[in-house]
């Protein structure tokens, strides 16, 4: 009996030892499963347009991240501008003087704004080099998501200059100046554009989207390809190929304007409304939807707490974007962009303005319109005390009824009026005369649609305030700013600086730590 | 016989009489049978306890100096044949002083052997097994039933909080459904694994929740690596072992006699402590708000008095062979917030046998919990802080009163028209064989099992403003289920080489956890009237993929942990004790090439007072350890790259962390020397522990460059970071009077430590943000490398400016003011350290004074030299003219004439010292005589928080250790704690609670 016990248990000491320590994961995958089952959540009824199921899908939905929601390149692209503002509302939205210090281009490392457009559009870089280095694409797919790369690539370039041009997941690659880097750029586009389709489907990149970002970028060639300190250009300058680059800007564009593909919408609801899909005049975009592609939050962003009665919204907004004055007031009154593309004047609760005025109960004692919201052009002041109804607000891309947090309106990232407005401007410079009969001419087919009146003359500050009237709100105010050099203007509560290293935003704190080599280096200046 | 060494695990109270019987059964079975049959003559006799006068069984009876012997039956009595020429007989039990008997030519022989008090009362369950407390060479410490926090107690560790040195037991606020914040001697990692490991009745992993307060007879805390590093991995931030009340053979008794019933009982009622001071309705006028023309005292509308009541009933008893205890507990238990509370019913059944003359010692422990939950909404108490008290509750048509203003809700319709609740069940039992092949050598086997299972609900009816107004209602599921299965088995043999005791135990250990749950919530629901049953119906279904179907899911892979173990201790003439142990451990969780760990630990002791007489000391012992333990992380996968699902475009399939395959072990190393001592008889006694901890490469989600990802992932999961922790903590107990009617005992404890962390993913980084409104991107802790963990960091407040915005103070006096939080960190910002988050020390300091049948027992805690951020101040005391009309104010001693714009910096930072009455309890034990049907008749009364002094003019105190992140506007709070960001009083913090309690002990 004793023995018996004995063995029994110390069999079972040694038995049981177990030491199978395989980790098998059941709620998690471990591995790529490569593109989903039952592809098309996109497809169906769905006011969103129909992707095309083509296994790229990791890569553009990428487009989406950061370009149509609060603290990302955004925020950055225009709270840095004088087209749009965020206030500080005494104890609200002073969110430690982080938007404050962009609206006075105290551009500082440590903002999360800058980090975000950061990891958003490298995010979209990696994505793409991922498919890239699968091996299983086709060469229209191949050059389809070497332009879309390029194209998260020129947001890098534009934003922060010197960046690492990283083409093959996880290899390293050194930081370079920014002349390097648009040469990069406009090279892989070219070397592309042999092999792109003249239509991939709905928000994918086509031949014209190759054509449409080469046209912006040799456009603003004379700013990317000046080295530190940025100082102005020489004008005229050429390609490598000894081309000039203002030609070369018409020649992509005349590409499209030729092809006749695209055209200029009716009207703004079909090019900006929640149900722009697929509009004449898109050449590239983001393809929001409240269910597919989420990442517009508009409606959260710019409008006060009790406009949510309007469009009866799903969730309460955070009062926080407004136009500035100066800007609103550049538009004509009978110019149809006023009205199509701001959120002015006294607010009831039915969009058409029918209906009761809605209130703000805590309204500001000292605001004259009392409790009734009325957005007002004039603000008081930026800090700290900036009213609570004061401010146009953002509309262009304009609001549903039961808007969920998600909006449907997709997002232009290249559309025709900025082909035109391209091809304007590029011969403009290259004959140095802002009424050459071309600009006029392109310019006023935009106008004309705006219902605004023709110009028979134009000078260089009529042309910046016209493509600052037709591009509000599209992300491109800074871009166009630094190139026709009134960054450093003042405008509403900012003042005049001549920092030319301001053209481009300091690399964000949280990547330098992040890189352990030191190979990712601050601007000087910074 | 070295007996009084054996260990065994499982065995826990010790001071019991199973606890005599149990190692009562080493006994020299070999030796009997070498007897030879040559001039014989035989003693009988009965062995009996000289303190009860109880038959004592398997009492060891030999001829000195030879190996012939037998050991006592049942019933107490033996008969040992003995060889003409022995003179004495040698009577040993443990627990027993040894009796040396001249054997004088009697045949019969009676002896009663005194119980040996020393040994009784100082022995301590250590890992896998117990020992002797002077062997002890590391800090542990031991709390009794009598040393437990009293009143209304629903949670075991809150029985301990403030009565042990170094471990630090906070609940903020009185919400009966959370639990408390535990540390021990700091934080441990920055990582997941920050609470101590709970051991109950030997079944590690075990869960606090399924063990009520009133079961438990001891806890001891292992506190140092030394103790701890027999638990290997999961024991760096300390090990809690829990020992449940067992039953008890009272010998010479029969079954049906041998029967202990008791009654626990109490009610108690709980108020409002202490709740944040803000402006009456005429103030708040005065002030330039807006008159709704009601007057509404929000805070009063959304709490109440709790009553609770409490009952427990145990039967316990035994016989020879079997021992048992079962007892069950039910707790209805109602908050200071309306609708919130819990109703809990819980069984137990701990069950003894032995077999194979009492070889074999089988245990089975059972217990089930099943608690039914309403948790309320705690942000209604956030919002009846700053609601408009002009506001009514009701417009004029019975809708509850609202206005549509950035987070803004009437709170008193959030609790009423809103559902939140669950019911949870818990489940284990354990089954420990033990069995002594020789009486040196032993094997344990411990088998056992616990699972746990929820299903909650929520409820946002159609008309709620809070959450699902614009969803046409709102109903949520979530149920989970967890399993874990633990297997330990281990030996243990006992030898002795000359002045040398050695005991060596050698173990194997497997434990596996799974869980897997999900959650549903939908909106469109055609009737407010079947609650959250009511998802079925849910109009989202038809519509199909519609935004406002949100589900999750979750399911862990079987993660596993498997460890050998081994420990040899040595004993030098009762003098010097040694002890080293190691513990080789294994984890799925980590990478391919490193899931294994080694975790060694040593510990020497001497008894001072065993070479140098003195008589000043009673006891002097000197201990040092030194152990290395290990921490894992919670969640599985880390070490692979892990893909999710994205429902952008046509979908696809994104990583969302890198792998790494090198993941390893995060370790602690620690050092501890502690003195134990006793002076004046023992009327003061003591211990002193100084020890410095390392822990390295803590396991971090780090931002990977996205230049450097292979698989797009911006994130990955890597050892990074060392702390460095050194701390004191003293412990004394005071006998400070004694006569025949009055005694009176008090005793002190008092820990301190720092943190410093070693090394980061960041040389300096800002971290935890105030929030909205309107102080977003507004971090307030610094940390940075070589520092110490827990500043509060921002600019200094100096005056106001005339358009009521605050002006900072120009700190490094260049001329310029840099206060922008995007220049938190810059050379040039004017910001510095306002306060730190964690304590420079904490005490406690208990009380018994017993005069006749009356007994006082008072506990004063504190804690000094921590801040706390006051974030309500810091959103909704100065007053804004615009934001008055949303917000009511706070008021405080500490507010400035003028300020309109909230904005943070020092002004909100305050020094939060305190010094609290914790508990007092005054109990009465009456008189029983013989022919009273009670044994034992107590009642007592008890008040919990009496009151706190202190000057933080916010609603607790207490240390805040970490930090949940903001809230807002309906939101919900983070998941996962930072634990890097102590010091932080949210606004979503509860009301504290002063709880009355009656009570009655009664005992069949």
């Amino acid at each position: 009996m004793k023995y018996l016990l004995r063995i029994t248990l110390l069999s079972l000491l040694v038995g049981v030892s177990c030491t199978d320590l395989d980790e098998n994961l059941r709620g998690d995958l471990a591995e790529d499963p490569g593109a989903p089952n039952n592809p098309g959540f996109g497809i169906s009824e769905n006011v969103n347009g129909s992707i095309p199921n083509d296994g790229l899908n990791a890569a553009y939905s990428r487009v989406l991240s950061g370009t149509a929601w609060h603290g990302s390149y955004f925020s950055v692209s225009e709270i840095s501008t004088d087209e749009a503002v965020i206030t500080q509302k005494g104890g609200d939205w002073f969110d430690g003087g982080i938007w404050l210090n962009m609206h006075r281009h105290d551009f500082l490392p440590t903002n999360p704004g800058l980090n975000g457009a950061w990891n958003d559009t490298y995010g979209g870089v990696t994505e793409a080099n991922t498919l890239l280095a699968s091996g299983t694409l086709d060469a229209n797919q191949t050059a389809q998501l070497r332009v879309l790369r390029a194209f998260f690539y020129w947001k890098l370039m534009d934003l922060f200059g010197r960046i690492k041009i990283v083409t093959t997941p996880g290899v390293d690659a050194p930081q370079v100046d920014r002349p390097v880097v648009f040469q990069w750029i406009v090279d892989e586009i070219n070397a592309s554009i042999p092999d792109l389709a003249t239509s991939n489907g709905y928000s994918r990149v086509n031949v014209y989207v190759a054509h449409a970002l080469l046209s912006r970028l040799y456009l603003n060639a004379e700013v990317y390809t000046r080295p530190y300190p940025y100082v102005a250009g020489t004008g005229n300058a050429t390609d490598p190929n000894g081309d000039n680059y203002y030609q070369l800007a018409i020649d992509h564009a005349d590409i499209i304007i030729n092809s006749g593909v695209y055209d200029l919408a009716d009207n703004f609801d079909d090019v900006f409304g929640p149900k722009n899909v697929e509009s004449i005049e898109h050449i590239f975009v983001a393809p929001f939807d409240e269910k597919t592609g989420g990442g517009m939050n508009f409606a959260q962003m710019t409008l006060h707490y009790p406009s949510q009665l309007t469009w009866d919204l799903a969730e309460q907004p955070w009062n926080g974007y407004s136009s500035l004055e100066e800007f609103y007031n550049s538009y004509d009154d009978n110019d149809l962009r006023k009205e199509a593309f701001f959120i002015a004047g006294p607010q009831t609760d039915q969009p058409d303005g029918s209906g009761n005025p809605i209130l703000d109960v805590a309204f500001d004692k000292a605001d004259p319109d009392g409790a009734p919201i009325n957005y007002t052009p004039e603000i008081n002041e930026l800090a700290p005390n900036g009213s609570r109804q004061a401010g146009v607000r953002l509309g262009k891309f304009s609001f549903k009824l039961r808007q969920q947090n998600d909006m449907d309106n997709d997002y232009t990232l290249l559309r025709y009026a900025e082909v035109l407005m391209n091809k304007a401007e590029a011969t403009a410079r290259l004959n140095d005369n802002w009424s050459h009969p071309t600009t006029i001419s392109l310019m006023n087919m935009v106008r004309a649609r705006a219902g605004a009146s023709a110009y028979t003359t134009l000078t260089e500050d009529e042309f910046i305030a016209e493509r600052g009237r037709e591009f509000f709100q599209e992300s491109l105010r800074r871009t166009d700013l630094i190139r026709f050099d009134r960054w450093g203007d003042a405008w509403w509560e900012k003042s005049a600086h001549n920092n030319a290293y301001k053209n481009v935003m300091p690399i964000p704190l949280d990547q330098i730590n992040a890189t352990t080599d030191g190979s990712l280096t601050q601007h000087t200046d910074y | 016989m070295h007996s009084k060494r054996i260990t065994q695990c499982g065995i826990s109270n010790l001071r019991s009489y199973s606890f005599k019987l149990l190692l009562g059964f080493v006994i020299v079975a070999l030796s009997s049978t070498l007897s030879s049959a040559q001039n014989r003559s035989t003693i009988t006799g009965t062995v009996t306890d000289a303190s009860d006068g109880s038959p004592l069984p398997a009492v060891n009876v030999v001829v000195k100096g030879t190996t012939v012997g037998t050991a006592t039956s049942i019933d107490g009595t033996y008969s040992l044949s003995v060889p003409s020429d022995a003179d004495s007989l040698q009577f040993s039990f443990l627990g027993y002083v040894t009796q040396t008997v001249a054997i004088d030519g009697r045949s019969m022989i009676d002896i009663m052997l005194q119980p040996s008090v020393e040994f009784l009362e100082d022995i301590v369950v250590v890992g896998y097994g117990a020992q002797d407390e002077k062997e002890i060479t590391s800090s542990v410490a031991t709390i009794g039933e009598a040393d437990f926090n009293k009143g209304n107690v629903n949670n075991a560790s809150e029985l301990l909080q403030g009565k042990v040195p170094g471990l630090s037991i906070y609940n903020k606020g009185g919400d009966p459904n959370s639990t408390p914040t535990i540390r021990l001697r700091g934080i441990s990692t920055v990582g997941d694994n920050t609470e101590p490991l709970v051991v109950i009745d030997g079944v590690i992993g075990a869960s606090l929740d399924n063990v009520d307060p009133s079961d438990i007879a001891s806890i001891n805390v292992l506190k140092d690596g030394s103790a701890a590093a027999i638990y290997g991995s999961r024991g760096s931030s300390g090990v809690i072992l829990v020992t449940t009340k067992k039953g008890e053979y009272a010998a010479g008794q029969n079954a049906s006699e041998n029967i202990e019933v008791t009654y626990n009982g109490y009610v108690s009622a709980a108020t409002v402590q202490n709740r944040p001071n803000v402006m009456t309705a005429d103030e708040y006028i005065q002030a330039g708000g807006n008159d709704l023309g009601s007057r509404t005292d929000w805070q009063d509308e959304v709490t109440r008095t709790g009553m609770s009541n409490v009952h427990n009933i145990s039967v316990a008893g035994g016989t020879q062979s079997t021992i048992y205890r079962v007892s069950t507990n039910v707790r209805e238990i109602n908050g200071i917030l309306q609708n919130s509370g819990f109703n809990q019913i819980n069984a137990r059944a701990n069950i003894s046998h032995r077999a194979f003359d009492n070889r074999l010692n089988v245990t089975l422990n059972l217990s089930a919990t099943k608690r039914e939950s309403s948790y309320s909404f705690a942000e209604a108490l956030r919002y009846a802080v700053l609601y408009n008290p002009t506001a009514p509750i009701y417009f004029d048509n019975g809708d509850y009163y609202q206005a549509i203003l950035f987070d803004n809700f009437n709170p008193v319709a959030i609790v009423e028209q809103n559902i939140n609740d669950g019911t949870s069940k818990n489940m284990n039992f354990n089954i420990q064989g033990d069995f002594s092949i020789t009486d040196q050598w032993s094997v344990n086997a411990n088998f056992g099992q616990q699972f746990n299972s929820f299903l909650n609900g929520e409820f946002y009816p159609s008309t709620s403003f809070f959450r699902g107004l614009n969803e046409n209602g709102l109903a949520a599921r979530s149920t989970g289920e967890d399993k874990f299965t633990l297997f330990e088995t281990y030996t243990t043999y006992r030898t002795d080489f000359g002045d040398f005791d050695i005991t060596g135990t050698a173990g194997y250990s497997f434990q596996e956890e799974e869980n897997e749950g999900f959650n549903l919530t939908m909106g469109n629901l055609p009737t407010d009237l079947l609650g959250y049953h009511g998802i079925r119906n849910s109009g989202d279904i038809n519509v199909g993929g519609t935004a406002n179907v949100r589900v999750g899911s979750y399911a862990s892979p079987q993660e596993r942990i498997i460890a050998y173990f081994g420990r040899v201790n040595l004993n030098w003439k009762d003098a010097v004790f040694f002890n080293a142990s190691l513990r080789q451990e294994g984890s799925t969780k980590l990478g391919e090439d490193n899931k294994w760990g080694l975790f060694p630990a040593l510990g020497l002791g001497t008894d001072v007072t065993s070479f140098i007489g003195n008589d000043l000391f009673t006891q002097l012992k000197v201990r040092l350890g030194y152990g290395v333990t290990g921490a894992l992380p919670s969640s599985s996968g880390l070490s692979k790259t892990i893909y999710g699902y994205s429902f952008s475009g046509t979908g696809s399939f994104d990583a969302v962390s890198e792998a790494n395959p090198d993941l390893k072990w995060e370790e602690k190393a620690e050092t501890n020397l502690g003195i134990d001592f006793g002076l004046m008889d023992d009327k003061l006694t003591g211990s002193v522990d100084v020890y410095t901890r390392n822990i390295t490469d803590f396991i971090l989600s780090v931002a990977i460059p996205a230049t450097e990802s292979v698989s797009g992932a911006t994130s990955q999961y890597q050892n990074v970071g060392e702390l460095k922790t050194n701390g004191l903590e003293i412990s004394l107990n005071y006998l400070a009077l004694q006569n025949e009617d009055m005694q009176w005992n008090t005793g002190l404890t008092f820990s301190t430590y720092k943190t410093t962390l070693e090394k980061f993913i960041a040389a300096e980084q800002m971290r935890a943000n105030l929030g909205s409104p309107g102080q977003n991107s507004t971090s307030m802790i610094r940390v940075a490398e070589g520092e110490e963990i827990g500043q509060i960091w921002g600019p200094v407040f100096e005056s106001v400016d005339t358009d009521g915005s605050p002006i900072m103070k120009d700190i490094n006096g260049d001329g310029q003011l840099i206060v922008g939080q995007g220049d938190a960190l810059a050379d040039d910002g004017d910001f510095t350290q306002l306060g730190n988050g964690i304590p420079d020390f904490e005490l406690g300091w208990t009380n018994t004074f017993n005069y006749q049948n009356w007994s006082l027992d008072a506990f004063f805690r504190g804690a000094f030299g921590h801040s706390l951020v006051n974030t309500f101040r810091a959103f909704y005391e100065p007053i804004d003219p615009g934001a008055i009309n949303s917000y009511n104010r706070v008021k405080s001693d500490k507010s400035v004439d003028g300020l309109t714009v909230a904005q943070f910096s020092s002004l909100y930072v305050e020094k939060a010292d305190f010094v609290k009455l914790d508990n007092v309890t005054l109990s009465y034990t009456f008189d029983v005589n013989e022919n009273n049907p009670f044994k034992n008749i107590r009642v007592y009364g008890n008040i919990q928080n009496a009151f706190t002094l202190t000057n933080y003019s916010g609603i607790d105190p207490e240390p805040v250790f970490q930090d949940y992140g903001p809230i807002d506007n309906g939101g919900r709070p983070a998941a996962t704690p930072d634990v890097l960001s102590p010091g932080i009083d949210r606004r979503y913090n509860y009301f504290t609670a002063r709880t009355f309690t009656f009570g009655i002990n009664l005992e069949f």
